[in-house]
């Protein structure tokens, strides 16, 4: 074990020793990963590959909603991207449409870039080091790194969302919402279920944000872990589409995806949404235990 | 996580001991990922395997309390799922002499059909998901739940009402008053059950002297108490081994129904995953046609006709439809029970492009009969057709025989010597 990591493990222990109040460590800890969290939020944030990331991701509701506008007349019943027949009729149905294209490709790679980059990053620039050096403990950083990747993952969704919905006012008619059930809802309601559909599309991309950060403590190259955890999402839908593999791909976390489109039914339909969000939890589970696992046994060497 | 964290810095003064911190490390996603599984495992297969105690029955006690059940109301979701090992291209085929079409996967509706036909003939293959709703014999809704997108059948009185979301058309059909059937919802094929009621109606009807209905223990279907009714046919050459149909204990309405063939395998099986039997909102069967939809007018009785909207495969379904109602005409009903044949003459027409969906498009433009001479294996008198429990016979001169039966069967009806 490098002398660097001896000092970091021994960091708060010695600190904790020189104060000896009782008790003193729990706010020192509360307020310590506060803190934590903070600077991981603003240097994820702040960083011009998030702010370009975000960007393109709000340009993607826009170039649909154009191609919809463009293409409305000669456009066959039913063909073309999810939820089609209904955008043209309300343009708030431009955000689950934006959804449903972007969550396979777009929103896992942006995602996968940023819980790559998380740890191995750091530590490809050298900066992982002094990280640990301050009385951080590894496990908190863990979690606020995790934490970072979470909200970013809100900001991704939230952006097609508002960019889609900015994109559906200006060029389709608003107003009374029609389900896919048939009924119709207020515009206000319908404008609830989107924010709910953008939260749960956030949050099924929970699962990957664990993954990436598990590749991400495995390696030194940030671009090793951004290509390996993007590149896994790809094959696990490969996976996802072939027949034969009907007996795992419930268990696959790209498989329950698109069931908030049953968030969209009067009454709501929460069988799937559910056994996505649980299937989430569970890869959260065990992909954030076998990232600490590593982590904290992993020798910084960078 | 916060635990761990206390671990670590406690252990600040303490002699380090790599070997022991190591195997916690290594342990720690072992166990979460095996308790995690253990449960995902154990949960449902302890809720679904418990035989509740019930006063026992009789075999006729337990048909009566089926068939009478006073239950007129109720709400749930069933789920469909049907194995019955035919070609994709076979139930392209069969859709598209339906009415226009479905392509046989999960996903692999037509679009461009809204008529309930075809979209329900779509629940003969792969999974699927409904949610029901009945109040009385002419208010029923049936919504079809697919992925991103959704279908609703919905009966109020002698308004039916069928809306595709995909491609919002919908389907209005105005029964004569007084008329229509009341215990089935109407625009269904006979043979479709959507509903394990209906289903369980259609298996209890089939004649008393060929089967033997016996009571087979009891389950649990949607945390309900139930028992099991065990049909079996008694003549041979049915190709059925069993339909098994659970009984709801309170009500009487039959929950479940499985239908198994004689290998043993599972070839259809709709059940309830959750039921309630209060009365459903009557706003449930209110159906307000959604703003721009298409809509496809039928009187009863008749093929759907006039503002048929959009392209090619819409306009080239419609003759197939008809001709298949011709072909209905002529369509004859051989031996009785479970070893009942059905036969017709096959339409000398070609499918129409597109009706045999996304995965038989490849078939379009074949005659009925060089498709069936494809897709078939030749045996003495035609070709034959066969899935785990259906098997047709399509003979030289263009009939078609087809049953739940063996081949000796279906030639002996053809008049094969």
């Amino acid at each position: 074990m490098s002398r660097v990591e001896s000092v970091a493990e021994a960091g708060p222990g010695r600190s904790a020793g020189a104060v000896p109040v009782v008790g003193g460590r729990r706010p020192r800890t509360a307020a310590g990963s506060l803190a934590l969290v903070r600077s991981e939020l603003s240097l994820t944030f702040r960083r011009t590959r998030t702010i370009a990331l975000l960007g393109i991701l709000a340009l993607l509701p826009v170039l649909i909603g154009t191609v919809v506008r463009i293409e409305t007349g000669g456009a066959r019943g039913g063909e073309g991207p999810a939820f089609i027949a209904q955008v043209t009729q309300n343009g708030l149905f431009l955000v689950f449409t934006a959804l449903a294209v972007a969550l396979p490709v777009f929103l896992p790679m942006t995602v996968g870039v940023v819980a790559g980059d998380s740890i191995a990053g750091e530590a490809s620039t050298g900066t992982l080091r002094y990280l640990l050096v301050a009385p951080a403990g590894r496990t908190r950083l863990l979690v606020a790194k995790f934490t970072a990747g979470l909200a970013f993952c809100l900001a991704a969704t939230a952006t097609v969302g508002l960019a889609a919905l900015a994109t559906g006012a200006a060029l389709f008619p608003l107003g009374e919402v029609t389900l896919i059930s048939g009924d119709t809802i207020s515009f206000g309601e319908a404008l609830l279920r989107a924010v709910l559909v953008v939260g749960v599309v956030a949050c099924s991309l929970a699962g990957l944000v664990a993954i990436g950060l598990f590749v991400s403590t495995l390696t030194g190259s940030g671009i090793a872990a951004m290509a390996s955890t993007v590149g896994l999402v790809i094959t696990v839908q490969i996976l996802d589409s072939f027949p034969q593999l009907h007996a795992v791909q419930p268990f696959l976390f790209t498989h329950h995806w698109l069931t908030f489109g049953d968030l969209l039914r009067e009454p709501m339909y929460w069988d799937g949404v559910l056994k996505n969000l649980g299937l989430q939890a569970f890869y959260v589970a065990v992909f954030g235990s076998a990232a600490w696992s590593r982590f904290t046994g992993r020798d910084i060497t960078a | 996580m916060t635990d761990h964290t206390t671990t670590t810095d406690g252990e600040g003064g303490a002699p380090y001991r790599s070997g022991r911190r190591t195997a916690v490390r290594i342990l720690v996603p072992v166990v979460v990922a095996g308790t995690v599984a253990a449960g995902i495992g154990l949960v449902p297969a302890l809720a679904d395997g418990r035989s509740p105690d019930l006063p026992a029955l009789t075999a006729e006690q337990l048909v009566a309390k089926a068939l009478g059940t006073g239950t007129q109301s109720l709400s749930g979701t069933v789920r469909v799922s049907a194995d019955l090992g035919a070609p994709a291209q076979l139930l392209g085929a069969v859709g598209g002499l339906g009415t226009g079409g479905q392509g046989g996967g999960a996903q692999g509706f037509d679009p461009s059909a809204p008529a309930p036909e075809s979209k329900l003939a779509g629940l003969l293959g792969g999974e699927h998901t409904l949610r029901v709703a009945v109040d009385g014999p002419d208010r029923q809704r049936v919504g079809l739940i697919e992925q991103l997108a959704g279908y609703e059948l919905v009966r109020n009185g002698d308004q039916v009402w069928a809306w595709d979301s995909a491609s919002n058309e919908a389907f209005h059909l105005a029964l004569p008053q007084g008329g229509g059937h009341p215990a089935t919802t109407p625009g269904l094929p006979a043979g479709v059950p959507v509903t394990p009621q209906e289903a369980a109606r259609q298996f209890l009807a089939l004649g008393a002297g060929t089967t033997s209905v016996t009571v087979d223990g009891t389950t649990t279907v949607a945390d309900r108490k139930a028992y099991q009714l065990s049909v079996r046919p008694t003549q041979s050459g049915s190709t059925l081994g069993e339909v098994r149909i659970a009984v709801d204990s309170a009500t009487g309405v039959p929950l479940a129904v499985v239908v198994k063939a004689t290998g043993g395998a599972t070839v259809f099986d709709a059940h309830f995953s959750d039921v309630s039997f209060a009365r459903p909102d009557a706003k449930a069967f209110e159906f307000a046609l959604p703003k721009g939809a298409r809509v496809v007018e039928q009187k009863a009785g008749e093929a759907p006709a006039g503002g048929q909207p959009g392209g090619g495969p819409k306009a080239g379904g419609q003759p197939g439809a008809e001709e298949a109602r011709a072909a209905e005409d002529s369509l004859n009903v051989i031996g009785e029970g479970w070893t009942t044949v059905v036969s017709l003459k096959l339409p000398a027409g070609e499918i129409p492009a597109g009706a045999a969906g996304r995965h038989g498009s490849e078939a379009a433009g074949q005659s009925v009969q060089s498709l069936a001479r494809a897709l078939g294996k030749p045996v003495k008198g035609g070709s034959l057709i066969s899935t785990k429990v259906l098997n047709a016979l399509v003979t030289e001169d263009g009939r078609v025989f087809a049953g739940a039966v063996t081949l000796p069967v279906l030639q002996s009806a053809a008049g094969v010597k």
